[in-house]
Parts: structure tokens; sequence; C-alpha cells
């Protein structure tokens, strides 16, 4: 039976579901038809509606959706979309976990890319990694997972991750707490997908913490990609 | 003979044996520059450099003190950088909602044969954040006036105060691109403004290539 699920839904709920075929549903899953332009406002961020094209390209027999504060209002509204209008079996869930599993690859000396990887892949291929951390990182990345993967690349080795992808990794995704926090003196890089609400935070976090604050809708834009690269030069990080 | 270009939308400007402003559709073929920065710099150049960083070197070359904010309007959009105590703190770069608005102010004057600089600076702008949009607001208002020049002074007075808010409101800014040539632009920031001319870019090129860095 095929599962998908959006966000980060508790482990015991989802070790229910461990010897289906489980499917992040946030993550790129391949080309899919886009149906969101016919369903969802244009203002819908890029995940969302990566989660919606992908529910219904997939139909998935039942879908795990996290419709508490770990996730987004919209992604709430979407669950109930997805159920009522698409019957859809939707198993709602709210993750409160505040027992964290650590932020070992958020810290480690790895790219960023095979960071967010391992991070997101984690649910389902759940393992224990030992890595090594990168004690003078000289960059962060605050973030949600980003729609498009190329922004990874602009990033130096051990870039360390803050933001939404650090909760997600500690498998405590509404912990604003964490989500908040960033360590000074580290160059760091806040971004968010255009029409999430998590763009009070980036923008705020980076005026206190003098990172640079960017938002991309789906592809990054050359305008995004070289802001990132100057500020990390222009900041004596090496990209 | 080392070549400095900044190849911009519309207009691109050249340090070779001599100093040029050519349209960037005209630029010959075989120039390859040594150093550029700009659109399609990669494929015309031997070294290609981020904008931004061409910007903030072109600033610290030209600009005598260590807290300033450098904004560089072009065709068709707005990016910025500002330093404080002589250190890099924050940039910015408005493609998507600054939108072709250099260029619209450039297309309106020949359409209109109208020259900014002899424009008295209006009251009021439009809230324009796009050159688009900007330029369906005047069509209305000379539908409605049929007043061209305080509909085109409107426009560039909504320009440039879309250029102070992006810019975060600041006390003074050093002013970079083709703009700094229109005084009526100039007039309509709230602010000091003190224009380095459409060159601060290659500036820029010829500090990096002097420091050795690319």
């Amino acid at each position: 039976m095929k599962v998908g699920f959006v966000g980060h839904p508790p482990n015991d709920i989802i070790e229910k579901y461990r010897s289906e075929e489980l499917i992040d549903l946030d993550n790129d899953l391949g080309q899919v038809e886009e149906k969101s332009d016919l369903y969802l406002p244009k203002i819908s961020c890029s995940i969302i509606k990566r989660v919606f094209n992908n529910a219904l390209a997939f139909r998935p027999q039942k879908i795990i959706f996290d419709v508490g504060e770990g996730k987004c209002d919209s992604g709430r509204f979407l669950s109930w979309i997805l159920k009522e209008h698409f019957s859809i079996d939707i198993i709602e869930t709210r993750n409160q976990n505040r027992k964290g599993s650590g932020t070992i690859i958020c810290d480690s000396r790895l790219p960023l890319r095979e960071k967010f990887d391992l991070i997101l892949n984690n649910i389902i291929n759940n393992k224990d990694y030992e890595l090594e951390r990168e004690p003078h990182p000289s960059a962060g990345f605050w973030s949600v997972p980003c729609w498009d993967t190329r922004i990874f690349d602009l990033f130096p080795e051990g870039t360390r991750i803050f933001g939404w992808t650090r909760c997600f990794e500690n498998g405590t995704p509404d912990d604003l707490e964490i989500e908040c926090y960033v360590e000074k003196g580290i160059p760091t890089v806040f971004y968010a997908q255009t029409f999430c609400s998590k763009n009070l935070l980036a923008k705020n976090l980076a005026r206190v913490y003098q990172g640079l604050y960017v938002d991309c809708d789906g592809r990054l834009t050359a305008s995004v990609k070289a802001q990132i690269e100057a500020f990390l030069y222009l900041r004596g990080t090496s990209g | 003979m080392t070549v400095f270009a900044d190849f911009g939308s519309t207009w691109s400007k050249i340090i070779d044996s001599s100093v040029k402003i050519i349209k960037t559709k005209e630029v010959p073929g075989e120039i390859i520059a040594d150093f550029a920065c700009g659109h399609n710099a990669e494929k015309r150049s031997k070294r290609y450099v981020n904008e931004l960083i061409a910007l903030s070197k072109g600033g610290l070359r030209l600009i005598d003190e260590k807290d300033f904010l450098l904004v560089d309007v072009g065709s068709r959009d707005i990016k910025y950088v500002l330093y404080r105590d002589g250190r890099f703190v924050e940039t910015g770069w408005n493609q998507e909602c600054g939108a072709s608005q250099g260029f619209a102010i450039e297309l309106l004057e020949m359409y209109y044969n109208i020259d900014c600089n002899r424009l008295e600076l209006p009251e009021n702008g439009y809230p324009v954040t796009c050159g688009l949009i900007g330029i369906s607001r005047i069509f209305d208002e000379i539908i409605k006036t049929g007043d061209e020049e305080n509909a085109l002074a409107r426009f560039v007075k909504g320009i440039a105060m879309n250029v102070y808010h992006f810019t975060g409101k600041p006390e003074k800014m050093y002013l970079s691109g083709g703009l700094c040539e229109n005084r009526l632009f100039i007039e309509s920031i709230p602010c000091e403004v003190v224009p380095l001319g459409r060159f601060v870019l290659v500036e820029g090129l010829k500090e990096i290539y002097k420091k050795g860095f690319c």
C-alpha cells in the first residue's frame, strides 16, 4: 500500500506504516502533472503546490498529514481539500514532540546538499548517523526544505543548518525556539519560499543576526543566486 | 590592454582604449572583456564577476567613507550594498518588483519627447513598484488629464520613492547608473543623494583587477 506523508508526522504513526511504501509528498518526486494551477491560488507556496501535485499524481491509499504548528495553515487547509474534494483518506496528525533526537547532520561537516538529503530521507530510511561536527562553520543556512535544490550548491561544505530543517532533524517540527535558534557570528542566509509565513521569521532573524534574507518562488532566480554568492564572498566565506 | 565591461540589459559601459557607453544590442560580437559583469557577461568575458561584488568594490574605490549605502538603479532592476565601519553589512537586489523601471523612464521620455531634466518636481508620485504597472498608470492619467509632463514626472517620483523604500529609507545614498543623469529622479528621492555616474561597476572591476581577485 502506498502511504504518503506531509511535514513531519509523529514517529509512532510513521512506525505503524513502516512496512508500507512510504512517500514523502513534500519532496521532488520527479516530473508530475501540475494540476495545482487549476485548483490552488497563484499565491500558494511552491511546496504546497508540490504536495498537491504529488498527491494527485501518486494517489496514495492514505496520507499522513501533519496539520499542526509544525506545518502551516496552508497545509491544514490543503489536507481538508484533499479529503473533502478529492476523496483521499487523510490521517491528520499534530506533532508536538519535545524529545529531541539531536541535530548531528545539521552540525556536521557534510556538504549542504548531502545534509538535506539525509535529513529529509530520514523518516523513510531511519538511521542513526555518526558524523564529525564542524566546529567553525563558515556559513549558515536558515530555511525550510527548498523547492529548487540548486541553492545548496552555493554554500561551502559544513554550512550549518538552522530553522525548520533543524527542527525536522531533531524530530520537533513545531518547536519555535529551535526554529529561531541561530549562532551569532556565522554569516547566515535566511531563506523562505515566497508566500510562506516563515518569511516573517526569516526577515526579522536576518535583521537581528545581520544575515541575508531572500525568498524564492520555486525556481532559484539569477538575482537570488547573485545575492547569496555576493553575501558569502563579501563576508569572507568561500562558496 | 585590459578590457573592462559592465554589460547592462540595455546599455553597456566599456573601458578599453577609450571609455564607451553603447547599446547592449549593438555591442560588437568580437568584444570579449577581460573582466565583466552583467547581462550575458559569462559569455562575453574571460572573467565574469558577480554584479553585487563589482558594485561593492566600485563603492569602496569611489567613496571615501566607512559607512555608506550605494544603490545601482539599472534598466531593469535595483541593487544595493550597505557598508558600516568599512565592513559589508547587507545587500539587496530587486529584479522582480523593480522590473524595467529605468527602461520605462527611458522609453517614455523618447515616446513623449520629454526631457525629465526640464520637469518640475511633482508633489506626489504614483505608487508604482514595477515599470510595466507604472506605464499603465501613466496612460490612465494622460487619458484623464492630457498632461503628459505631469504624468511622467509623477511616474519618476513613484519610482524614486520605490528605490527609497527598497533601500530602507536611508538618510543618504550614493547612486550608480544611468539615472544619475536624471535630475528629476534624484530630486524625487527624499534624502541626500550623491550621484556617482554610470561606471561604478566598471570601477569595481578595475579594483578587482588591481587587487588580483577573481
